[in-house]
């Protein structure tokens, strides 16, 4: 498995999840455990390319995968992506521990629909739980980086 | 919260994964999209001594047209057929996909996987016994063809024999003037449906019904087909039909159970209001078909 | 360089946040980050029957799984316990107990723990808690707070009957004789759902008893870091100074993490009894079935008016569950004193009587008192259609103007420096509630039913107590940099960020050069912990005034330096200089390096030195902050499902320091709200079965089902250093109200009603057929 461009070849209990695998094997706490059973979307992580709950899946089934975590969003600089730097301009936190979950999320939904609608915006978010925000500064941050 | 203990199988070939299954018997579990298993395995309400990852299975992937059929292979991503050409053949399917949990989960839940996990409350069933689908099976003694109206027997069990995997499902493409519509109700979106219809409608030359399928989903313990209703629509003028009397024909034929989110009563009633709706818009796309 | 921009009107700006950086890039530090050499991992076993006598606990086959250190039950962890586990504020209250941390005689509830096992791992330690065989006799359960009074079992054996606590305030003859003979009145009972905080974080902790070093090391997600130090000395024996307590980043609280559990302490006390560190992160399904409940209440309310209108009186029954092992109790004389809220009403009964029930223990959520928001603000609309009136113009009649303040409540307690008035109007004007009336008629000529609600409520911030005073601790280091210590620590509420910008504006140095620590009672003075919206006022005052105090000493130096008089010194943006002639200047990090290090070039007999600590104490008992919730609704007649399609929050809090966040606080308080009056309900089946144990039951509001919050501000400074007023438990309070009056009003056209929460479609539907619909 290849984490945020990095190799890694580690030896897996079966039943140990990938955002496990990434909290204790790999130090990458940014990916967090809200959940544990596919709700919340705190722990969604790309999955060669794709949003998914690393929570749902098995570090074990995952040989050939390219994973990037929040971690691997931001620039080796540390500078913040647009997604990370709009979440910070329009207050889409608060607490932070859903965060990490919905800017991958984001990342992934704009890219694939980078001018979405008022709709599919709120539809697109609603994978994911936020309990600080009430989702007001999360939407605007979307709508921000989507120049709308 | 995390899964019992088990041993965890990544077959490449359909041969190896049956015979994992036949070797493990009851002891051992398909595991698919894991979207609906794993949150089962992870609150302990689900356990098995072997899992068998059939997501490295080539042949389980992939759409195909053949003849008056869209096959869907079993371990093809929700969102990968979402965003296929060809899923727009099949109308219902189409509608279906999107409402499938969120797209996270669709980026690695299958149709397969959601098909024959068998959940009464979700989408892909109905849609599969509304169109008479063809349910593809592969076992120790080769393959098997069920048609869906067999397939799904109670919640969460189907006609697969524990060393059987579903390998594809084969959609019949309505051909005619025809019209589909799918509706549900839930309490969020990306729910599991309180009440769900699907609904398909084909009108003759005459301006006819031909052929009626209404298949709901969350009303009763397994996905089911409202056959009085589509009776009394088969054969009556398109036009003028008393959809909301048959929309009450068709939900009070229902066996859904009380729970948190209502009575039997409730879902009977929301059933109504969505199985008229979406006849409406069936029937209005046939006509203009 | 000039700095002077950047930090002279700090104190009122929507700056972003110093938070964010860390937490947007993954680098946040919660609880089950913290990794400690040799740590262990702890799992709970639970009962799964609400109650029951225990016959026998086995452990043999779970102690000897593998991975497995440890199985303890109460008879390991009860005779270690030193001191109550009660919280400390309800200290020498008589809580009925247990006294123990592990059920050993009676489990109480569903999720009640009776042994914890600590393994390598928390999978190795959750298939051992399936091995432990509980042998347990099942004892019928006081499952219904509203006949727990009247049940022949006792959730504690010892206690008469099952009141926790209560107020019976008799009738006087004079509001009776108005009850009864008052030209207009309204009665109606209404029951709200049982709903619970849910932060997005569990509950966690990592115990480190260090037998070597004879002290503690603990990390926690708490609200409390102090207090977690003083119940870590209680419980445990070892005194307070062999404790450290670091929160870190905190996932969320709303008042679930302002006191230790019993199962936080346990998880010390089994540290305590092994000598090695042991973690506990509560999963999903416990932080639901076994955290905190809260909510779940019903008040039976009289209002009566006379011929114009006035209200003369209210009188309110009212019933609560605290479930088993409250840590708090029942908010409910919060209530009563607030009661009356906005409003002019002369006379006031309030009876309350709060219950044990074989259910979750209760303690403190976002407004625990905010059943009087709720029940008053649908009477006042009961009250209005009794007269023929339209809710507003009630509310009117009847709002507190300012020139009407101080007012002096029924409960004797003066009433000041709040707007209703104005924020009544602010509301009305925004979302144009006369014109929705319009076209209310007109949509409902069409089939549609929509309707608007209002929630229009006072505030309270507690100052009674611990909860008066907060400390600031400002140090300005030798380079310059400065350094802030708050006993008291955020959990997203942004006080890195608000704190920096008091100070930032209150010394004169630059915004980026403030760091704030928090939540490290290693660094940090004694706070009793943020809880109560007093981060504002109490907190932000007592920043306020440590700052103010070091400018005082950098203006003193600084003129002694540049041989200028004090008043005409101007410090802004990390430069004291003279005030006209900015080529005399000093930067602060000159003036700090000669008051750590050149110390002669202080004032004679100055203290050397450039810090400071300051405790604010407000002798008010209450501060008051206000707003006014309003929103449409769209009640789909087929299906019962509530759409909102506005919602719309006037809110003064005073001075605002940063807007962003203010509003930030708002909208997650009303969304909170929002989901406790159309989605979330904690329900327990009559056999105190809890029945909505996963995310997948428990509704949590998603983007999907929020509306767009629509702001409006009317500041009213507070008397306090700052003006600062609590704005963080508001928008929980107000919210439910106006869901329920505005689908109530959408109701209305057709003759309907619900008085029972949460609005869910099931329920509107039930009461649609009940008029034929």
């Amino acid at each position: 498995m290849a984490v945020n461009g990095i190799p890694r070849t580690a030896s897996v209990e079966d039943r140990r999840t990938l955002a496990e695998f990434l909290r204790e094997q790999c130090g990458l706490t940014g990916t967090h455990l809200g959940c544990e059973h596919g709700v919340c979307g705190a722990c969604t992580v790309l999955l060669d390319g794709g949003a998914v709950r690393s929570c749902l899946l098995f570090a074990a089934q995952l040989q050939d995968a390219e994973v990037t975590t929040i971690e691997g969003l931001s620039a080796e600089d540390g500078s913040l992506s647009p997604v990370q730097q709009a979440f910070a301009d329009h207050h889409g936190l608060q607490c932070g521990f859903c965060t990490p979950g919905f800017v991958v999320s984001v990342t992934a939904f704009l890219s694939s629909n980078p001018a979405p609608t008022d709709g599919e915006i709120a539809h697109a978010l609603s994978g994911n739980l936020c309990r600080c925000t009430g989702y007001q500064g999360i939407i605007a941050a979307v709508k921000a980086v989507a120049g709308r | 919260m995390k899964p019992a203990p088990f041993q965890l199988h990544i077959p490449s070939t359909l041969e190896e994964a049956v015979g994992l299954l036949s070797q493990h018997g009851e002891e051992a579990k398909v595991l698919a999209g894991g979207q609906s298993l794993v949150p089962l395995m992870a609150l302990r309400l689900a356990r098995y001594e072997h899992l068998v990852d059939v997501n490295r299975i080539a042949a389980l992937q992939g759409i195909a047209r053949e003849g008056g059929w869209l096959t869907i292979g079993a371990m093809t991503r929700q969102t990968t057929a979402e965003a296929h050409r060809d899923v727009a053949l099949v109308p219902l399917l189409h509608q279906a996909l999107p409402l499938i949990g969120h797209f996270q989960i669709r980026n690695r839940g299958t149709v397969g996987g959601s098909t024959a996990h068998a959940d009464p409350a979700s989408e892909l069933p109905a849609v599969a016994l509304a169109l008479d689908a063809e349910m593809v099976i592969h076992g120790p003694a080769g393959g098997r063809v069920v048609p869906a109206r067999e397939f799904f027997v109670s919640t969460w069990t189907t006609g697969l024999k524990p060393d059987e995997i579903l390998t594809a499902v084969r959609y019949p493409v309505w051909p005619g003037h025809c019209g589909f519509a799918l509706e549900e109700f839930a309490r969020r979106s990306g729910d599991f449906a309180i009440a769900g219809v699907a609904c398909g409608l084909e009108v003759d030359q005459d301006g006819d019904v031909a052929r009626a399928a209404i298949a709901y989903f969350g009303m009763a313990p397994t996905a089911v087909r409202a056959s009085a209703a589509e009776a009394a629509l088969v054969g009556s003028p398109a036009r003028g039909a008393d959809l909301a009397e048959i929309a009450r024909l068709a939900a009070s034929n229902t066996d859904p159970g009380d729970d948190i989110h209502g009575s039997a009563g409730f879902r009977r009633r929301v059933a109504a209001h969505l199985t008229e709706r979406a006849l409406e818009r069936a029937l209005r796309e046939s006509i203009h078909a | 360089m000039t700095f002077a921009a950047a930090s002279s009107r700090l104190v009122g700006s929507r700056i972003n946040r110093k938070e964010d950086p860390r937490l947007l890039t993954g680098r946040g530090r919660y609880v089950d980050d913290v990794v400690v050499p040799d740590m262990l991992n702890a799992a709970f076993a639970r009962s799964d029957i609400a109650r029951g006598r225990i016959v026998s606990i086995e452990t043999t086959a779970a102690a000897a799984a593998p991975g497995v250190v440890a199985v303890l039950t109460g008879t390991d962890l009860n005779p270690l316990l030193a001191g109550p586990i009660a919280a400390t504020p309800t200290l020498g209250m008589g809580s009925p107990g247990p006294h123990k941390v592990l059920a050993d005689d009676e489990v109480r509830y569903v999720g009640d723990p009776y042994a914890m096992v600590v393994a390598r791992s928390r999978a190795e330690a959750e298939d051992a808690v399936e091995l432990i065989e509980l042998d347990v006799e099942s004892l019928v359960p006081v499952a219904d707070y509203t006949t727990a009074l009247l049940s022949d079992e006792r959730v504690h054996p010892q206690l008469e009957d099952n009141r926790a606590g209560g107020m019976v305030q008799p009738l006087d003859d004079e509001l009776r004789t108005l009850l009864e003979s008052a030209p207009y009145s309204a009665t109606d009972t209404f029951v709200q759902n049982r709903y619970l905080a849910v932060p997005m974080e569990t509950r966690g902790i990592v115990a480190w008893w260090d037998p070597g070093r004879m002290s503690f090391d603990i990390w926690v997600s708490t609200q409390s870091p102090h207090d977690v130090r003083t119940v870590t000395a209680r419980v445990t024996g070892v005194s307070e100074n062999q404790v450290r307590v670091q929160m870190g980043d905190v996932g969320g609280g709303f008042g679930q993490k302002a006191y230790l559990a019993r199962d936080e302490q346990i998880v010390i006390l089994a540290s305590y009894h092994l000598g090695c560190p042991v973690k506990w992160i509560e999963d999903r399904r416990e932080n639901l079935v076994a955290a905190t409940s809260s909510r779940a209440e019903r008040a039976t309310v009289s209002i009566a008016a006379d011929q114009l209108g006035n209200i003369l009186g209210v009188r309110v029954d009212h019933i609560d569950e605290v479930g088993a092992y409250p840590m708090a109790g029942s908010a409910a004389m919060m209530g009563a004193v607030i009661f009356t809220g906005p409003y002019r009403i002369p006379k006031l009964s309030f009876s309350t009587d709060s219950v044990y029930t074989n259910t979750c223990s209760r303690a403190p959520y976002r407004g625990p008192w905010q059943i009087e928001t709720y029940v008053r603000e649908q009477a006042v609309d009961s009250l209005a259609r009794n007269m023929g009136l339209d809710p507003i113009e009630l509310r009117r009649r009847n709002v507190l103007q300012r020139d009407q303040l101080p007012y002096l409540l029924p409960i004797g307690l003066s009433l000041d420096h709040v707007s209703p008035a104005e924020t009544l109007e602010q509301a009305a004007a925004m979302i144009d509630y006369d014109g929705f009336r319009a076209w209310q008629r007109q949509e409902f000529a069409a089939g549609r039913l929509v309707g608007v609600g209002i929630g229009l409520y006072i505030e309270p911030q507690s100052a009674m107590g611990p909860y008066a005073a907060e400390p600031a601790h400002i140090r300005i280091q030798p380079d310059g940099s400065t350094d802030v210590y708050l006993g008291s620590g955020s959990h997203g509420q942004g006080i890195e960020t608000t704190t920096a910008q008091i100070v930032s504006e209150n010394v004169g140095v630059p915004f980026d050069t403030v760091k704030v620590h928090q939540g490290d009672t290693g660094t940090t003075p004694y706070a009793f912990g943020t809880g109560g919206s007093r981060s504002g006022p109490i907190l932000g005052a007592a920043i306020q005034l440590a700052a103010r105090d070091l400018r005082s000493k950098i203006v003193e130096i600084a003129a002694h330096q540049l041989e200028a008089s004090p008043d005409d010194i101007e410090v802004t943006g990390g430069v004291a200089a003279v005030r006209g002639t900015p080529t005399r200047a000093r930067t602060i990090g000159e003036i700090s390096r000669s008051a750590y290090l050149d110390l002669g070039a202080l004032p004679p007999g100055m203290e050397p030195g450039l810090e400071t600590l300051k405790r604010y104490k407000t002798d008010m008992p209450f501060l008051f902050s206000n707003a006014c919730h309003m929103c449409t609704v769209e009640v789909d007649g087929s299906t019962g499902s509530v759409r909102i399609l506005r919602f719309v929050v006037s809110e003064d809090c005073g001075v605002m320091i940063n807007p962003s966040v203010v509003e930030g606080q708002i909208a997650g308080g009303a969304v909170q709200g929002i989901g406790g009056a159309l989605l979330e309900d904690f329900i327990y089946d009559a056999d105190g079965n809890p029945l909505t144990t996963t995310f997948l039951d428990y509704l949590l509001p998603t983007a999907s089902d929020v509306p767009q919050i629509e702001y409006g501000h009317v500041e009213t400074p507070a008397t306090t250093p700052g003006g600062f007023k609590g704005v963080g438990e508001g928008g929980a309070i107000g919210a439910p109200a106006a869901v329920a009056n505005a689908v109530n009003d959408a109701l209305h056209l057709v003759g309907a009603r619900v008085r029972e929460a949460p609005f869910s479609p099931a329920r509107i539907v039930e009461a649609l057929e009940a008029v034929g619909r």
